[in-house]
């Protein structure tokens, strides 16, 4: 926004309906004909978990799932993946189920400030759906283009890995801490809880 | 009732107050989703208070509130949820009905006058909704009281290239920019200083004028003049070393740009929505320029995408569009692009430093001179504070001689220099920690064994007069040595590889608040009330940056009421619930609102345990708190549930409420500036890197990091280890590769991620965090500070190892290739070798003297360890001041018994012609000296 001199704004572009397949749900805009596809996002579906760093490509935060590829929606005019199907970070989660992938980051540290989580989550969903077993090498270039400040990444690879095995099967999904407890009285309502392995 | 069970004693009371009678239990799984009380983790119960957790470093107060429910158990944020599903609401994220989008015309001048700004077209334009200029905000603010030199928009002159002009918001962002071209500004152009060295000197138009407090008419903001200690030892030294350094301005680098939503309410309210570390100042900032009152303004915090001090300034932006929705009667929302968070900058200030050391003939640090002159840019921000960080926050873990420092913060028209992670001492840490280095290089010893004789034992005071509590330095040392195999490794490697080591010291708590008057209030308060069904909610104002800050007040409350961490909601987004708190700087949230919180938790818990003694008969001091159970310590079949007391507390005395709070005790001398760097603990923490130079190519890749931190007692060691490997990425990108780059004329080269290179994942080395818990006595539960400290050593660690890799001191941060090479071809002509792979490899030459040397070092650092161990169980409780090392009677002021100690904050006249460069500011008088003289 440097500078004084009157540059008369490019006349506004024609306006034209853009539809696609957000986390699973045929969406209509109506958008300008050079939308970017993180302003569509953002600003006209509602999908704010898309977040917006730099405008640059430069630090991937506003990485989405296009048809399976993990991809810059800041780089993107929404016009060029009008049709496609299109997963942005509240598409991995089942209702209130947690992907692996997620648990994974906040059971392992992978998210601290928590602006770059939704851009590695679809960079690491990306990568795992192809691969559930990736090396070390193969992670670290799924996220090479993703920049996260807090946590020096080794977290964020910790988490990925963790997230591998559950993929594999290896390894239990992480249940919330939250999930109600199916029976709350086992033992019936009067039965005060004990301390474990005392005799009542 | 199951057979076996036993009612409660059906006793009065010895005071007769009281008969408790049959009790119908409520049902199980009072409060908390699991019906089955947990048992209590012993392993996370000191041993102290009969639990199986070690304890090396004593046994700590708050033992006997330890439950063993979550503290030092490795628990995610209690957000991470939220962040993981993208529901976590940063500064953009908040829309607000009838929402306007605001923009901001920054000067495209570095140095100018505002003759007129006509905004006539502006407003003209279809779809703008209000414009503002520096006329609609004539009061200025800043975060410290002293040096209020920023305004919302520019009143007068702009002082930097991207300075704030004027502010306009429009029905969209398309037609905000549309109308940033059509201000008409007729500008005076005035004559920049982009070099601090220039900011010396006297300029006809001072980038701000402070009246009779102007340095003649320099540029300079803050100069400092510290002397302690006894100068006769520095004469003849047995080995020195000298370091001139040049270190670029770095950016925090945070991933969310600033972003700020204003909107005043149908009553006539500001409600702020901003990502601020410290809303309290912003809060404090918008009542004074917006004239309001400060209960008419709301400031919500959002999630806040990284701080790591670049968002604790009270920013003109949130001026800014609290001006505009004043205006106009809409929300205004301003969000930057990635180049304006550039020009607001308050990143590392660039910095020309000045190191000599020198150690007498037993390896003792006798002489300590610093002279840090640091470029300021275009406004005070932090700086008045940073220009002391820079000297008196190298001082320990060390004991000196003597310490001499001259800093200087000057402004140029650069966008403002500010905090940053490791806040004034992280480069002249480097700069120290390298002179060491170059010592023990000199001396022949190992550069471990040099630092493990001259530490500061615990309960000691430094040479500054500042009081050290619990201290893990010599762990630390010792466990990265052990960690990365030091004693194989260093001088050992061939050439290109290459190890070295550097330690940190960083305060966990500013002891005295920025704005407090008198400084008997709070830091940091904490309210608590429990709900009917034992929901306990926290409200604070600990701004969580990531840090985990509200994860950390949540476990304390936690850990002190037994319940399950789910059972504790933290509310600490607004300014209307919260209690006052400073907010997240200079590391004294786990240590400042935990402490709160405790206090807090702990008047609840008594409560409880009052209300269970009414229904047991027993006493609290008999009474065990587990689980959502307190129970009889002999018989835990006798015991009301968590619930059951919680009603009998709220029917006898009410709703379930409680504060608390903590201030830090008196501490300091009386010196001038003796405020600066005062903290209620110190952390401390020792770094070992490894290195792989590219020799032909001048790239360092580092490869291994063995990083020991002491945080006193790791609350969640999960969250500790990320801030230590963050730290790691961080201060790698310091000394390997992130430059703000100032071109010729000023202008700011690399203002987006592309230009200014932060680390990838491809540039980390694998970092191994070592956590050292001394235990702090007046910590939460022993806690200090792990955000800021374990950045420090880093820096010098990876120099020290380019050095024994290739046998080059470099001066000049960050190490970029071209500095690499440079310095590579310059020894090689040197040694006249015909390629740079032929460059011999730095090795020990021992000789006698050097032998004889490493061995009473070794036999010194035995001896104090014994001695600090002893200390830290406060075995010994003698006083302990530095000097001790010299032969120094503690009990007797140094000034009494030493000849020549001297301590001072203003320079001799004789001393004045030996300045250093920034001592060079003290050449110069204020305007009121001379007013007088005239």
């Amino acid at each position: 926004m440097v500078g004084t001199e009157y540059v008369p704004m490019t006349p506004k572009a024609a306006k034209e309906i853009w539809s696609a397949k957000v986390n699973g749900e045929s969406v209509e805009e109506l958008i300008t004909s050079n939308a970017i596809l993180l302003d569509v996002l953002r600003d006209q579906v509602g999908t704010l978990g898309v977040k917006r760093g730099c405008d640059l490509g430069t630090c991937g935060c506003c990485t989405v799932i296009i048809d399976g590829d993990a991809r810059l929606s800041c780089l993107c005019l929404a016009g060029q993946v009008a049709g496609s199907e299109i997963t942005t970070v509240e598409g991995l989660s089942e209702g209130a189920h947690l992907a692996p992938i997620q648990s994974c980051f906040a059971e392992h540290g992978g998210s601290q400030c928590g602006f770059c989580t939704p851009g590695f989550l679809l960079s690491a969903q990306a990568l795992l759906t192809e691969n559930d077993s990736p090396s070390d090498k193969e992670i670290s270039c799924a996220i090479e283009g993703n920049l996260c400040r807090c946590t020096g990444y080794q977290q964020i690879v910790d988490s990925i890995k963790a997230a591998a095995e559950i993929h594999r099967g290896e390894a239990e999904p992480v249940q919330p801490a939250s999930n109600p407890h199916p029976n709350p009285h086992p033992e019936g309502p009067d039965q005060p809880s004990m301390p474990p392995g005392h005799a009542r | 009732m199951s057979a076996g069970y036993r009612q409660q004693p059906n006793s009065a009371r010895k005071d007769g107050k009281r008969v408790a009678g049959k009790q119908v239990f409520p049902p199980p799984g009072s409060g908390g989703s699991d019906p089955v009380m947990k048992e209590r983790d012993l392993n996370f119960i000191p041993e102290s208070v009969g639990g199986k957790e070690p304890q090396p470093a004593g046994s700590h107060i708050h033992d006997r509130i330890r439950t063993g429910t979550v503290i030092g158990k490795p628990l995610p944020l209690v957000d991470s949820n939220a962040k993981v599903t993208g529901q976590a609401w940063y500064g953009d994220d908040v829309r607000l009905a009838n929402e306007s989008i605001g923009k901001i015309l920054r000067s495209p001048h570095h140095y100018a006058k505002i003759i007129s700004i006509d905004t006539s077209k502006v407003e003209a334009l279809p779809g703008v909704i209000a414009v503002a200029t520096g006329a609609d905000s004539p009061h200025s603010f800043g975060v410290l009281p002293v040096t209020k030199d920023e305004h919302a928009m520019a009143v007068e002159k702009v002082r930097h290239m991207g300075d704030l002009v004027a502010c306009v918001s429009a029905v969209d962002e398309a037609t905000a920019i549309e109308a940033l071209g059509l201000f008409e500004i007729e500008w005076e152009l005035l004559e920049p200083v982009f070099d601090p060295k220039k900011g010396l000197e006297d300029h006809d138009d001072p980038i701000h004028w402070r009246g009779k407090y102007h340095l003649a008419k320099t540029n300079v903001q803050k100069r400092v003049f510290q002397e302690f200690g006894d100068r006769s030892l520095v004469e003849n030294p047995f080995s020195s070393s000298h370091g001139k350094w040049t270190m670029a301005g770095v950016h925090h680098g945070f991933t969310e740009p600033h972003a700020v939503v204003a909107h005043w309410d149908p009553n006539g309210r500001l409600q702020l929505y901003t990502p601020q570390q410290v809303p309290h100042y912003t809060h404090r900032a918008l009542s004074t320029v917006l004239d309001v009152p400060m209960h008419q303004i709301n400031v919500i915090r959002t999630f806040v995408g990284g701080g790591f001090g670049g968002k604790s300034d009270p920013f003109p932006h949130e001026m800014c569009a609290a001006i505009l929705a004043r205006k106009s009667g809409r929300p205004v929302r301003i969000t930057f692009d990635r180049e304006e968070v550039y020009w607001i900058n308050r990143g590392r200030h660039p910095s020309n430093i000045e190191v000599k050391m020198t150690a007498d003939d037993e390896g003792r640090i006798s002489g300590f001179d610093i002279d840090a002159l640091i470029d300021g840019g275009g406004f005070a921000s932090f700086g008045h504070v940073t220009s002391y960080y820079n000297g008196v926050l190298a001082t320990a873990p060390y004991e000196l001689g003597s310490f001499h420092y001259t800093g200087a913060r000057v402004w140029t028209n650069k966008p403002a220099s500010g905090a940053m992670r490791g806040h004034g001492a992280v480069n002249t840490r480097c700069a120290v920690e390298v002179g060491l280095d170059e010592m023990a290089e000199e001396m022949n010893v190992d550069p471990i064994d040099l630092r493990l004789a001259n530490l500061l034992p615990p309960h000691s005071r430094t040479i500054t007069g500042f009081r050290i509590t619990s201290n893990g330095m010599r762990e630390a040392l010792e466990r990265v040595r052990e960690g990365s195999n030091w004693d194989e490794k260093f001088r050992k490697l061939p050439l290109g590889k290459g190890i070295g080591i550097g330690c940190g010291f960083f305060i966990s708590g500013s002891g005295l608040p920025i704005h407090w008057d008198p400084n008997r209030f709070p830091h940091a308060t904490v309210h608590i009330q429990v709900d009917m069904d034992g929901g306990v909610t926290v409200h604070t104002g600990a701004a969580d940056i990531g840090q985990g800050s509200t994860t950390a007040v949540a476990q304390v409350v936690s850990e002190v009421l037994a319940l399950p961490i789910e059972m504790i909601h933290v509310r600490s987004h607004e300014s209307d619930t919260s209690p006052v708190d400073l907010g997240s700087y200079s590391s004294r949230v786990t240590f400042m609102n935990a402490n709160a919180a405790i206090r807090a938790a702990l008047d609840i818990r008594e409560k409880l345990l009052d209300a269970a003694w009414d229904i047991l008969g027993y006493h609290p001091n008999t009474l065990i708190i587990n689980d959502r159970r307190i129970y009889y310590k002999h018989d835990p079949a006798i015991g009301v549930s968590y619930l059951q007391a919680l009603h009998k507390a709220q029917e006898d005395k009410g709703a379930l409420i409680s504060s608390g709070s903590y201030r830090s005790p008196p501490m300091g001398g009386v010196h001038k500036g003796a405020a600066a760097g005062l903290a209620p603990a110190y952390s401390f923490s020792a770094y070992v890197a490894e290195v792989d130079v590219d020799i032909e190519l001048g790239l360092i890749k580092c490869t291994n990091v063995w990083a020991a931190h002491d945080c006193g007692k790791a609350l969640n060691p999960l969250a500790v280890k990320g801030q230590i490997i963050g730290s790691c990425h961080m201060g790698l990108g310091q000394v390997l590769s992130e430059k703000m780059v100032y071109g010729r004329t000023g202008h700011l080269q690399n203002a987006n991620l592309l230009e200014y290179k932060i680390p990838s994942i491809h540039e980390m080395p694998h970092v191994e965090p070592i956590i050292v818990e001394s235990s702090d006595p007046e910590g939460p539960f022993g806690a200090k500070e792990a955000g800021e400290g374990p950045l420090l050593p880093i820096l010098p660690a990876v120099v020290n190892a380019v050095y024994d890799a290739i046998g080059i001191r470099y001066n000049d941060l960050p190490l970029t290739p071209d500095i690499i090479f440079k310095g590579v071809e310059k020894k090689r002509k040197k040694l006249k070798l015909e390629e740079a792979t032929e460059l011999p490899s730095p090795r020990f030459t021992h000789g006698p003297k050097s032998i004889e040397l490493q061995k009473s070092l070794m036999k010194r650092s035995q001896e104090h360890k014994k001695r600090d161990l002893a200390r830290q169980k406060t075995e010994d409780t003698s006083p302990y001041v530095n000097g001790v090392l010299f032969g120094f009677d503690p009990n007797i002021p140094l000034e009494d018994q030493v000849e020549g100690w001297r301590m001072a904050t203003e320079p001799d006249p004789e001393q004045l012609a030996e300045l250093g460069l920034a001592g060079r500011a003290w050449l110069k008088k204020e305007q009121r000296q001379m007013e007088s003289e005239k």
